[in-house]
């Protein structure tokens, strides 16, 4: 299952590991923008539900579409710029519902519903926002830094089952994410000296935690940023 | 995808495995060669250095005796190596001494083989522009650098100053494309982790802590090919720990 599939990072995603054989579902809130993802997946039997996963019901519903996963990645979320001066209640909510709220109670129905197999794979797309601290990005970097607490607790808890829990951490990669930050993410660019990351870059990485061959692999997340430094 | 070269896919490259004749990095070379690369694998102990390389698929493979503690060793391996891809340090060594019992010889030996080793390596190869550009170099870390488990405060300390230089060096070879990351793995079942057992050390309670139980050389191994191959061309200056999760109940960055 792949959230955030309707765009980005999680469309790119879903596209490359319906190419390497995965049978998918997708979701997403826009339901035209998901339909596009879902006519590039190759292969049979991939299924596609929009939800917005704020919404309790929707969570329930599309994690009732689900059985027997081996992989959940978790794409969904959004980014705002805001300095904590200007924090208001309803921002910090809506960071809070979207980036931390959705992905851990989705979470949450798919593992007392035993929708997740054993050996399965849980990947939360944090950034390199949850590692360390960057003007204006309170509210976001908070979320991704609590899901940290999360993914190194329910690796915990699942480790007898062998289900794996994880983060992939990508720094800057050009997705509509940041059409309206244009500028800042030509900032972003000189500081990373292996240039800005491709969608290819973080689904690569996706790939392998996904894959058996980081069966090994728990309470921990992979870091990806060209090398990036201050 | 038939035209493109599949990104995990190392066929193609030529990569340099020490530690080669044992445990980790006899593993780390099966599996690049099973993964198409042609390598050149280095021990000190030839009988078992030739065990690897008979374990080896496809062709085209070089073996090399070598200590590396020596510079004449380090010589040989930098002048018998054509152009790398890739290059993967796992020769290391490891002895369980509580703090007060360290001497300065117990320090050297541990730093030769698991510090000086690969840096003076990586600097021949550097010199002699055995690397090729979007190279990528590994070192095999360890957990014990973050966790310092007892008894092992020169070997943690040999671990963790990788990681420094490792950071320093990621910044300085980036303009030529070169990447270099450092895999912390935890317990792994090898003849290392037996010689400790032997050592006198209660390793079963300890082999018992990891969430997901002890780890396979091949987990390391499939690590290494992920930061080896392009599908890891963006990731650099990384330490990435592979440890079935031992150290996420412990405050390693704290
Ligand atoms: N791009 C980067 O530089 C970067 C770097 C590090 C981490 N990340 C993380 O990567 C993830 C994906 O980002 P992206 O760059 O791919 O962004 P994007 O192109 O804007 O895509 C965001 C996706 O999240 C979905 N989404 C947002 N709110 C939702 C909700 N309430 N319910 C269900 N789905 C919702 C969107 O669905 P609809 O479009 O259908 O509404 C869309 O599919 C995010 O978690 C982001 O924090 C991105
Ligand atoms: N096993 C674990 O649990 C574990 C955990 C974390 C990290 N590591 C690290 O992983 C690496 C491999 O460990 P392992 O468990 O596979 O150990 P191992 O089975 O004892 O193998 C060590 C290898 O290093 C070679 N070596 C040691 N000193 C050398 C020197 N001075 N010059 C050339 N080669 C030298 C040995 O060569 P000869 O046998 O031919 O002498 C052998 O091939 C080490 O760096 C170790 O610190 C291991």
């Amino acid at each position: 299952m792949v959230t955030g599939a309707s765009s980005g990072l999680g469309q790119h995603i879903a596209i490359r590991f319906a190419q390497r054989g995965a049978r998918l579902i997708i979701t997403g809130r826009d339901k035209s923008r998901l339909q596009t993802t879902y006519d590039q997946l190759k292969g049979e039997g991939h299924v596609q539900v929009t939800a917005n996963l704020t919404i309790a019901e929707e969570r329930t519903f599309l994690a009732k579409s689900a059985s027997n996963l081996n992989g959940l990645v978790h794409c969904a979320g959004i980014q705002k710029h805001c300095p904590i001066r200007q924090l208001s209640e309803q921002l910090m909510t809506e960071m809070y519902q979207v980036n931390f709220l959705a992905p851990v109670m989705l979470t949450q129905s798919l593992l007392q519903a035993n929708a997740i197999a054993q050996q399965g794979s849980i990947l939360f797309m944090l950034s390199t926002a949850a590692h360390i601290g960057t003007r204006g990005l309170g509210p976001y970097s908070a979320m991704k830094s609590g899901l940290i607490g999360i993914i190194k607790c329910l690796a915990l808890e699942q480790a007898k089952r062998k289900i794996r829990v994880n983060g992939i951490s990508p720094s800057v990669i050009a997705t509509p994410m940041w059409d309206v930050h244009q500028e800042l993410l030509t900032q972003q660019k000189a500081r990373h000296p292996l240039g800005l990351g491709t969608l290819d870059d973080v689904a690569n990485g996706a790939i392998y935690m996904l894959s058996d061959a980081s069966r090994w692999v728990t309470g921990t997340s992979l870091v990806m940023d060209g090398g990036a430094v201050i | 995808m038939s035209v493109v070269q599949d990104p995990f896919s190392l066929s193609g490259k030529r990569v340099l495995v020490t530690g080669a004749s044992s445990g980790i990095g006899r593993q780390i070379a099966i599996t690049c060669s099973q993964m198409g690369a042609q390598v050149v694998i280095s021990g000190r102990n030839p009988e078992r250095l030739q065990a690897t390389a008979a374990a080896l698929h496809g062709e085209g493979h070089i073996a090399i005796t070598a200590d590396l503690s020596q510079q004449e060793g380090i010589d040989q391996l930098v002048a018998v190596s054509d152009t790398l891809h890739g290059v993967v340090h796992a020769a290391g060594i490891s002895k369980l001494v509580p703090f007060r019992l360290i001497n300065k010889q117990h320090l050297t030996d541990i730093f030769d083989s698991n510090t000086f080793a690969p840096m003076l390596l990586t600097r021949g190869l550097l010199a002699k522009k055995r690397i090729a550009q979007n190279g990528s170099i590994l070192f095999i870390s360890a957990l014990s650098s973050h966790s310092g488990a007892l008894a092992t405060s020169a070997y943690a300390a040999s671990k963790s100053a990788l990681l420094g230089a490792m950071r320093s060096l990621a910044l300085e070879i980036a303009k030529q494309g070169m990447r270099v990351n450092c895999i912390a793995p935890g317990y792994v079942h090898t003849p290392m982790l037996d010689g400790l057992g032997q050592g006198g050390g209660n390793m079963d309670a300890l082999f018992d802590l990891t969430p997901l139980g002890m780890g396979e050389p091949e987990d390391v191994a499939y690590a290494s090919v992920f930061y080896l191959a392009d599908a890891s061309r963006w990731i650099t200056r990384n330490y990435f720990i592979l440890d079935g999760g031992l150290s996420t109940p412990m405050d390693i960055y704290a």
